[in-house]
């Protein structure tokens, strides 16, 4: 019975690390964006196509997070007439930012051509 | 300080000299700085037109890399190959002019400019409007061969030298009418002074005879002064005339050169201007070896008289002359007004006078280094103003 319950209590302390090991990124986008046809990678190679460099397309996601229109979306009327606009974030400056930068350095195109 | 042989006297003044070294100085300038505007622009304009016709090259091959650049896009990161051409090297960079992948030998780019020649190579900035995987400049690199900077080298050198010798000529010809006014009143002052020295021969022999053969014993001492007066206008009027006769008549006579005993000459001629040496109460020194030089008798004398005349007219009252006699030396000094250093290069030039105080039409001196340069014999002039000139003759 002690056994038991000591491999519950280190079941646990292990699922709450996991929990906590996920990032901003992790966390508040990649969940979210699971149930959506189109992947976070294509949708990098959206932004990359009409925003063009790094700090343009942060500042770009920044400001859709924030303020999501259907007139700014970079996605097509298709997807959005299928699947809506996302709603306003409820993340601060800091937690936005942060998952930006871990998303622009996952699918960035700079080191991975060759 | 040595004055360097010139028969300028016949040719050119040195005052016409001067000018016309201006003259030209500032006209090859002008020429050079001309010809270097047209071979710039020459160049620039060669460079333009090769420019040109790379640039339909280079255009054509950025549409042809856009294109590969837009599939690679689509199917990022399934692929990850840059598309690679034989013909051309490329990069890409984004909208922050942060470089996206570069094949480029040369990476020092000039996003400002669409099309530039660097470091031996062209490059060919070509701005997207869709930005393909991140790219707002795609860059394409051709070696530059060189091929029309050499031809364009050659043309230049090739024409721009018979440009500048044909600048050259006409610019000798612009001199030469520069010159003519100049040329055309001194010509016409020869000739004044050509016919005008026929005319005082006759009275001038006549009042010198008349002087000499007058009895000054018989005289009021009155009468004496006004004699010695006259007797020395004479004189000065008889150098003047001689002057002018060498220059008009007897210069261009054949010489006879014979060994003169100089010491006897200067005797003879110190003699002759005593008279006028008196009348400035001068103190005459002479300090005469015996020496002797192989010259027209006539020639010398007209040296030696201009030489003690000017020593006696541009001295000081009360001054002194001095003539210092060497074997192959002879100097003539005084202790008068002095001449500026920077006009002695001048003072040879055919009517070349500094001081109008004094008469004359600044023609002995022109003669004496007209003779001078004749027999090769240096003339160098030592002189310090309100001091006094030395003459020092060497043969």
């Amino acid at each position: 019975m002690v056994k038991r319950l000591g491999l519950l209590f280190i079941s646990l302390i292990l699922l709450l690390s996991q929990a906590e090991a996920k990032d901003t990124y992790e966390r508040y986008c990649v969940d979210c964006h699971k149930e959506l046809p189109t992947s976070l990678q294509r949708m990098f190679m959206h932004y990359l196509l009409v925003y063009g460099g790094e700090q343009n397309m942060k500042a770009g996601l920044k400001h859709y997070l924030k303020y999501p229109i259907k007139e700014i979306s970079v996605m097509s009327e298709l997807f959005i007439n299928s699947y809506g606009i996302k709603d306003k974030t409820t993340l601060s400056d800091r937690q936005i930012e942060e998952a930006l930068d871990i998303y622009w350095n996952k699918f960035k195109v700079i080191d991975k051509l060759k | 300080m040595l004055v360097s042989k010139n028969k300028a006297t016949n040719s050119l003044l040195k005052s016409e000299k001067k000018s016309l070294l201006r003259f030209l100085t500032l006209y090859v300038a002008m020429v050079i700085i001309i010809i270097t505007l047209f071979s710039l622009f020459y160049y620039q304009s060669q460079e333009k037109l090769m420019l040109a016709e790379q640039r339909a090259t280079l255009t054509k091959y950025a549409y042809i890399q856009t294109k590969r650049l837009k599939v690679l896009h689509h199917f990022f990161d399934d692929r990850t190959v840059y598309p690679r051409d034989p013909r051309f090297k490329s990069a890409i960079y984004d909208l922050e002019y942060i470089k996206i992948f570069s094949l480029l030998e040369n990476e020092n780019i000039h996003f400002d400019k669409e099309i530039y020649i660097n470091k031996g190579t062209i490059h060919f900035v070509k701005s997207l409007d869709d930005f393909y995987l991140g790219t707002k400049y795609l860059i394409l690199e051709v070696p530059d061969s060189g091929a029309w900077r050499g031809e364009s080298w050659k043309n230049i050198l090739g024409y721009g030298f018979f440009a500048f010798l044909f600048f050259m000529l006409f610019g000798l010809y612009l001199a030469k009418l520069f010159l003519k006014p100049m040329r055309d009143s001194i010509v016409l002052l020869d000739r004044f002074i050509k016919d005008t020295t026929h005319e005082l021969n006759t009275p001038l022999s006549a009042i010198l005879a008349n002087i000499e053969m007058m009895d000054r014993d018989v005289m009021v001492e009155k009468n004496k002064i006004k004699l010695t007066r006259i007797n020395i206008a004479a004189k000065t009027v008889s150098v003047l005339y001689q002057d002018l006769t060498y220059l008009t008549l007897e210069q261009e006579k054949e010489n006879h050169d014979e060994e003169i005993e100089i010491k006897d000459l200067i005797h003879d001629r110190a003699e002759y201007f005593m008279i006028l040496a008196e009348s400035k109460q001068l103190e005459c020194s002479l300090d005469l070896d015996d020496a002797t030089i192989i010259i027209d008798r006539r020639k010398f004398t007209r040296v030696i008289d201009n030489l003690i005349s000017n020593a006696i007219k541009y001295n000081k009252r009360n001054g002194t002359v001095g003539i210092i006699l060497r074997e192959g030396m002879l100097v003539i000094w005084d202790t008068g007004i002095g001449i500026n250093e920077g006009k002695i290069p001048y003072m040879f030039d055919r009517y070349m006078r500094f001081n109008q105080s004094q008469g004359g039409f600044g023609l002995g001196l022109s003669i004496v280094k007209n003779i001078l340069d004749e027999y090769y014999i240096s003339i160098n002039v030592e002189s310090t103003e309100n001091k006094g000139t030395r003459m020092i003759l060497k043969w």
